[in-house]
């Protein structure tokens, strides 16, 4: 059903000019890979204080609003770099089994981070007892792991 | 001295099965790039605690204690996995630009990062609650910050060993 879309997407001027040009390319996946280590320290700093380490004298709600900007550009910067990244190799993404692991792992983690870890630092601390907190922290911790690797293993093996 | 280094490695059998396996390297690449996202990411935080960046309101020493124990985890990770890769292919890494570069980077922020420990830190007590560090203490999480992207970006740009100054080649260090 989505074939036509990545056909479409790797046909594009835009992807051909990534493909066809030298430093493009490399600059781009450049910024994603650095703009991947800012996300993964912004969802790091907060999901370390659910499982009740790293900045412990710092509420959950003080240190997710610290940190939430730094989450929040990084995830667009990330989205930017990529597309270009994605479009000028449609298929080969699309084909990939690596690329539908890390695009389902990024749902899920959008989910956890945006949505329920949110909702976690909206309300008092202990609201959700001990253990919740910390099961959601390593979700998060596992889920944006799956991505990396996921996303590291499109080049490698597909 | 250093290409007899490099050349001697790779004969290794040890350096040739692990070049040969099917997935060894992949995986360690993988976890290469993994580990990499945690070490930079807590180090940039850090880093921009310094600079007056990011989470001011925080003390400097709590930072340090809090994100230092997973952020070595992440190093000593990456660090293992970097140099098994450079194991595996000794002689791809030798003439590579990106390679050399990233290494000279990684010795500054080491540089960097040893000079802060004996010098700058000592008198942390004095502005550990400042939102603003000291000049000393900025210049040093911003010349880190620097570094650590130059360090992604040159080990992102190994895989693209033919985009060199032509004066790197004429080095003929490839052949």
């Amino acid at each position: 059903m989505l074939q036509p879309f990545f056909e479409w997407m790797q046909e594009l001027r835009f992807s051909a000019f990534f493909l066809e040009s030298v430093w493009p390319t490399p600059i781009v996946q450049v910024i994603h890979l650095s703009t991947v280590a800012l996300f993964i320290g912004s969802v790091l700093v907060v999901d370390l204080r659910l499982l009740g380490r790293g900045l412990i004298d710092q509420s959950i709600s003080e240190l997710t609003k610290k940190v939430q900007p730094f989450l929040l550009w990084s995830f667009v910067v990330l989205v930017l770099s990529g597309i270009p990244q994605m479009s000028s190799t449609a298929l080969k993404q699309y084909y990939s089994p690596f690329f539908w692991w890390k695009m389902g792992m990024v749902f899920f983690g959008l989910i956890v981070t945006f949505g329920v870890r949110r909702y976690i630092a909206s309300k008092e601390e202990g609201y959700f007892g001990l253990v919740w907190p910390k099961v959601i922290g390593l979700t998060s911790i596992a889920l944006w792991t799956s991505v990396t690797i996921g996303a590291r293993l499109i080049g490698l093996l597909s | 001295m250093l290409r007899e280094l490099f050349e001697w490695v790779e004969a290794f059998p040890s350096s040739l099965s692990l070049r040969e396996s099917l997935n060894g390297y992949v995986y360690c690449l993988t976890a290469h790039v993994a580990s990499m996202g945690l070490v930079a990411g807590l180090i940039g935080f850090w880093d921009m605690r310094l600079a007056g960046l990011a989470l001011r309101g925080v003390r400097v020493t709590k930072v340090q204690s809090g994100l230092f124990p997973l952020m070595f985890v992440g190093l000593g990770i990456n660090a293992i996995t970097g140099i098994l890769m450079v194991y595996a292919q000794p002689m791809r890494y030798y003439p590579n630009f990106w390679f050399w570069m990233k290494i000279g980077m990684l010795v500054v922020v080491a540089v960097n990062a040893a000079y802060f420990h004996m010098n700058i830190e000592k008198s942390v007590d004095k502005w550990d609650s400042d939102p603003i560090a000291p000049l000393q203490a900025r210049v040093a999480g911003y010349v880190s910050l620097a570094f650590w992207f130059g360090i992604i970006a040159t080990g992102r740009m190994i895989a693209y060993s033919g985009l060199v100054p032509q004066w790197w080649l004429d080095l003929g260090l490839g052949s």
